[in-house]
């Protein structure tokens, strides 16, 4: 399971400036981090007492006030004072070039001037936080996918559309066949090492009709190469993905096949897709 | 062929011609979310003089005043202050020497949050974004050789305005200036601080107080003194957009008026010392059209609403700034084209005074070299541009006038929400504003990593390698020195008449009693920000957030 990281944004000192503080929380909360805010004028002493009570994993330190130099240390000196000196720390706000050596050399871990895209923040406190934990691999323990085995693309009419792949782009097809548990018929268009699946529905409750009704004809889905599908679904299971398959079903071409549910995928279907090796060989 | 044949046609071969060349954008938008189409005009919208007035005139969409710049430029009013009160003097002579045509004052954080310079909570933050200033000691050093009668000056201090208003008025009495010859603004605007700036020490109902009674002191002893400065600007820094900054503005104008009637006061005694203070932000049209749409709204507000019957009590009039967190850290130096072109919408919008940003402001506190700049962008835009020469000069344009509309609308609808919320006070107990910003900051903040708003040398066309400019640094000893001033003050007053003033002011916050004569009697018995501000925290309560 992934390690959920604990973060607190903290503002030592007296500015009200906020804005900064607040849209890193919540891009840090969308990154999957656990975050708290101590809101405006906190104290170095009551930040670490927050940091220890809270235990937290990361801090945050926003100043706009120009009283960083003063104030970042004494939150450094305090951690330590508590033997809290493995919580790894960061900064950001206006603070000038020339001050952040100075910082560094006091144990924050990285300044972040104004500008810096949040994602590289939350990238930055992800891996600082494993590399003190010792979580090498990062969070991933898993087999990854080892090709794009095959895009789909729905399509109306295998008739109408065939010609383009085969006589304006040049194109092989390779196969067509009758998917009757996805109630289409696919054609098989061989590029390179990977293949463009043409999926024409056979009935209006195939998923494809369904999918050209709500969407048009275009991109369906991407497949992903893999091996033991049932250990890769279990896998995408405990990451928390949803699976539209539990377990694997017969697909084309003797392949079988599970799809991932686009909500757990950014929106993109996902299907993961084994060939016995026979197959792969006979090819 | 009449005009809608001869418009229809222009779009059916522009149609066609966008099957060729599309637009760059499937979708136009202001930062209000104002659809923008691709030209305006062609239908037929009349904009008569009734609806929009003359310069000078009832709604005053066109200006405030009838000749506006052709009579006087607006002034050019840097806000500066850093370190002590005697570097800060030095700066703003400078200044002065230089063609500014009035003063700023910014004070560091502890005086704003009425700490005395010794307190824990002002460790490494003295004279930092302002100036230090404890007693009326350091209040004189500001302003030394400065002639109060001449030199109007606005000071941005709000939860302790009180007692720096007071200060003021005890350094001119001591030059001999006579309290009617005052001028000046203090912000004063607490309501923007729960929403956005975060400099407040006590909760809304005894803040309220606060404000009303420097609205009945100086209407009787200070009678050309702004006595607020309701501020957009903080709310559009902390990540609003144009109509938001707008109407919670306005909105919070409406409060202050409400508490003034409920504490007895007239409304056409104090409504014409209300002033305003907006940013200038990118989008240039949607921020002429923000102007425009606020002194028509708050006229209207004024007389329709309120039955105010003096015309200076309908007139909006404003300060403007340029949107310090439009800069950019990356090539600063582009940052003067922006301050140039925010300046701009400013003038055109017909604001009253005007500060322009210095290049450096994301990297540090300006430098003379950089303050001097924004100043002169100014000077450019006064003297050489020819835009000062003719009231108003983008009025009738079919775009400037559809934006000055929409936003007036989408304000009002804001407005109105608040309203049945129960007004702005409760509002922003209630985190309305807070939570309205934050969503719009996090959503532009999307934008701009997603690409979607181009920031010029942030997120596109950036350059390895930037140099570091020179920054300015604030004497980092001031802090201690600061502390042994107060100390040596402490030694030699009269500490007797300290103590008894600060009793009485206990008594007064305790009662109904206006509390400006006090504070103005502890200020000149050397009683210290920390000290005031400290009674009024034990009578009061502190505010700490929603």
């Amino acid at each position: 399971m992934k390690k959920t990281i604990r973060v607190l944004i903290a503002k030592p000192g007296l500015d009200g400036h906020d804005r900064g503080a607040l849209v890193v929380s919540q891009a840090l909360r969308d990154y999957g981090m656990e975050v708290i805010y101590t809101g405006l004028r906190q104290a170095p002493e009551q930040i670490a007492a927050a940091a220890v009570q809270e235990d937290v994993d990361a801090i945050g330190l926003s100043c706009l006030s120009g009283a960083h130099n003063e104030l970042f240390p004494e939150v450094m000196r305090l951690l330590h004072e508590k033997g809290a000196d493995d919580i790894i720390v960061v900064g950001g706000g206006v603070i000038p070039w020339e001050d952040i050596p100075f910082l560094e050399s006091k144990g924050i871990q990285k300044v972040f001037t104004p500008g810096t895209p949040t994602i590289e923040t939350a990238k930055f406190i992800e891996q600082a936080v494993y590399k003190r934990d010792g979580i090498t691999e990062n969070v991933f323990s898993g087999v990854a996918p080892e090709r794009i085995d095959h895009i789909g693309i729905a399509v109306k009419s295998l008739d109408e559309a065939l010609p383009f792949y085969v006589n304006v782009l040049g194109l092989t097809l390779e196969a067509i066949e009758e998917v009757p548990s996805q109630k289409v018929k696919v054609a098989f268009i061989k590029i390179g090492e990977t293949r463009l699946e043409l999926l024409e529905a056979l009935t209006a409750e195939s998923p494809v009709a369904q999918f050209i009704e709500k969407r048009g004809q275009g991109v369906h889905h991407v497949a992903l190469g893999v091996t033991n599908i049932q250990d890769r679904i279990d896998e995408m299971k405990s990451n928390g993905i949803k699976m539209i398959h539990d377990a694997a079903v017969p697909g084309a071409g003797g392949a079988s096949v599970a799809f991932m549910h686009p909500s757990s995928t950014h929106k993109v279907l996902f299907e993961l897709c084994e060939k016995t090796k026979s197959k792969e060989e006979a090819k | 062929m009449d005009k809608q044949q001869r418009i229809k046609e222009w779009q059916e071969k522009t149609a066609r011609s966008m099957n060729r060349f599309p637009e760059r954008k499937e979708r136009f938008h202001t930062s209000s979310d104002i659809e923008v189409e691709r030209l305006y005009g062609t239908e037929e919208e009349h904009y008569p003089m009734e609806f929009l007035g003359l310069p000078g005139e009832y709604p005053y969409t066109r200006g405030s005043q009838s000749t506006m710049y052709r009579a006087r430029f607006w002034t050019m009013r840097q806000y500066a202050g850093f370190g002590s009160a005697e570097e800060t003097n030095k700066r703003f002579r400078y200044l002065l020497d230089q063609g500014q045509t009035g003063l700023s004052v910014a004070f560091d954080l502890p005086t704003q949050i009425g700490y005395d310079s010794d307190h824990s909570m002002s460790r490494g933050e003295v004279g930092k974004v302002g100036v230090a200033i404890d007693s009326i000691e350091d209040m004189e050093a500001l302003l030394k050789d400065i002639p109060l009668d001449k030199v109007s000056t606005s000071m941005t201090i709000n939860a302790p305005a009180s007692v720096l208003l007071a200060m003021y008025i005890a350094v001119a009495e001591k030059q001999g200036v006579a309290t009617e010859k005052l001028s000046g603004t203090i912000q004063n605007d607490i309501l923007k601080e729960y929403i956005a700036r975060g400099t407040y020490i006590f909760p809304p109902k005894p803040s309220m107080r606060l404000i009303t009674d420097i609205f009945g002191y100086c209407q009787e002893n200070v009678p050309k003194w702004n006595t607020i400065s309701i501020s957009g600007y903080h709310i559009r820094e902390a990540g609003a957009n144009a109509a938001q900054e707008l109407a919670f503005t306005i909105a919070n104008g409406l409060a202050y008026v409400d508490a003034a009637i409920e504490a007895g006061l007239n409304i056409d005694d104090f409504a014409p010392r209300l002033a305003f203070f907006f940013n200038a932000h990118n989008q240039f049209f949607e921020e002429v059209a923000k102007f425009r749409a606020a002194r028509r709204m708050w006229a209207k507000l004024m007389k329709e609403h309120y039955g105010a019957k003096n015309p200076k009590s309908w007139q909006l009039r404003f300060h403007t700034q340029t949107g310090g967190s439009t800069l950019t850290a990356q090539q600063p130096d582009n940052n003067i084209v922006r301050v140039t072109t925010q300046a701009l919408s400013a003038v055109l919008g017909g604001t009253q005074s005007l500060h322009t940003n210095s290049r450096d402001e994301a990297l540090a506190l300006p430098t003379e070299d950089s303050a001097r700049i924004a100043l002169r962008t100014q000077q450019i835009l006064a003297h050489e541009t020819g835009v000062a020469d003719t009231v108003d000069p983008l009025a009738g344009s079919y775009y400037v006038e559809h934006l000055t509309d929409e936003l007036e609308r989408k304000a009002n609808e804001y407005i109105e929400k608040i309203n049945v919320m129960g007004g702005a006070v409760a509002a922003v107990e209630q985190g309305y504003m807070q939570r309205e910003i934050h969503h719009t900051s996090y959503e532009t903040q999307k934008k701009i990593e997603s690409g979607q708003e181009i920031i010029v040398g942030m997120n596109k066309f950036t350059i390895e390698n930037e140099p570091q400019p020179e920054l300015l640094r604030v004497d980092p000893t001031l802090g201690e020195k600061q502390k042994e001033k107060l100390q040596a003050l402490k030694a030699k007053r009269d500490q007797n008449r300290v103590s008894a003033q600060l009793e009485s002011l206990r008594a007064a916050a305790k009662g109904k009693d206006n509390l400006m004569p006090i504070i103005v009697e502890c200020v000149k018995s050397y009683c210290t920000i920390g000290e005031i501000c400290g009674v009024l925290r034990e009578e009061f309560g502190e505010y700490t957030g929603v």
